[in-house]
């Protein structure tokens, strides 16, 4: 009799260590997501002596997972604000053909990402690849990370050149327009619930 | 002291070349214009527009809606419509005039379908109507 009930409590305790383990695992295994659709990415592409070539999209839409680091970005390049109408038309119609390539997409991977040690500032360094006018370019940037409150900010900077997109840029301009293009983000995450 | 004929035309002509180089200038350095001042492309509910859009998504770039619809969830830039449509608003000050599950008539600018949050989504987003 007091053999079948131990037998009956070691089976017991071993399902409940299966669930358990079962349980652990899972939780390691999903995702931890953070997100924005308010991201703010700038570009400039000025040369000194003229009217500053820069705009701001503030509705970059972001999407990073702490876990593993991987994170990917989406933008409409019609939603890329001039203070002029017509280099905002050029821009859309001209230079991006926003009709044909609508989105501006990156999709990569912070390395060595620790969210757990991120304050102020904490930098690591992003890699992916970055999709504008249907072509693929890879990036190598620093990210910038600080935690604020609930909130997870991205900062960074690279640089581009309009060839790389295959952007041609007309002769009649191509002095008001730098050969360097200066890309800065700025993105606050909030953890997705 | 009289002007000549020829002095005449010659001001004429300079002052109508000012004119035009001035207005000129002015076209050329105009901002964008407001979403007040921008005509609608099409006005309605979530559903119906989800249906225009799948039959051809590049022609509803950039173009004005007004939709009506539930305020879903609001954060600090915006709020979500019919649970499938991001508002990023015109001005962050409207927020604190309204409230989620609230039915409101938005005018605002499409400008694409966010495929990674899933949603369609505007900006310039301004209340038509409560």
């Amino acid at each position: 009799m007091g053999n079948a009930r131990l037998f009956r409590k070691l089976k017991n305790m071993k399902k409940i260590g299966f669930l358990l383990f079962f349980l652990f695992l899972s939780a390691s295994v999903l995702a931890q997501k953070y997100y924005t659709k308010t991201g703010t990415t700038e570009f400039r592409a000025s040369v000194e002596a003229f009217e500053p070539v820069a705009a701001k999209n503030r509705s970059t839409s972001a999407v990073l997972d702490i876990k593993t680091g991987n994170i990917a970005a989406l933008l409409f390049v019609n939603a890329f604000h001039f203070k002029v109408a017509l280099m905002q038309e050029h821009f859309n119609e001209n230079y991006m053909e926003a009709n044909k390539f609508p989105k501006a997409t990156f999709r990569g991977k912070i390395e060595r990402f620790n969210f757990s040690e991120i304050i102020d500032n904490k930098e690591y360094p992003i890699k992916g690849t970055l999709t504008v006018r249907g072509v693929k370019k890879e990036i190598n940037t620093i990210g910038k990370f600080t935690k604020q409150g609930d909130k997870l900010k991205l900062a960074a900077t690279f640089p581009v050149k309009p060839e790389d997109f295959d952007i041609k840029i007309p002769k009649i301009v191509s002095k008001k327009i730098a050969g360097t293009i200066h890309i800065t983000l700025d993105y606050e995450f909030i953890e997705k619930k | 002291m009289s002007l000549s004929k020829k002095s005449k035309i010659a001001f004429g002509v300079l002052f109508i070349i000012v004119i035009a180089v001035f207005s000129v200038y002015k076209y050329s350095t105009k901002p964008p214009a407001e979403i007040e001042d921008r005509s609608v492309d099409f006005t309605g509910t979530y559903k119906e527009l989800f249906r225009e859009i799948e039959i051809n998504a590049a022609l509803w770039q950039d173009k004005i809606v007004l939709i009506s619809g539930e305020i879903s969830s609001l954060d600090d830039k915006g709020f979500v419509l019919s649970k499938n449509i991001y508002c990023i608003l015109k001005e962050v000050s409207i927020l604190k005039k309204i409230t989620s599950k609230q039915n409101i008539i938005i005018k605002g600018r499409i400008i694409g379908y966010d495929d990674l949050l899933e949603e369609l989504k505007l900006d310039q987003c301004i209340i038509q109507k409560k």
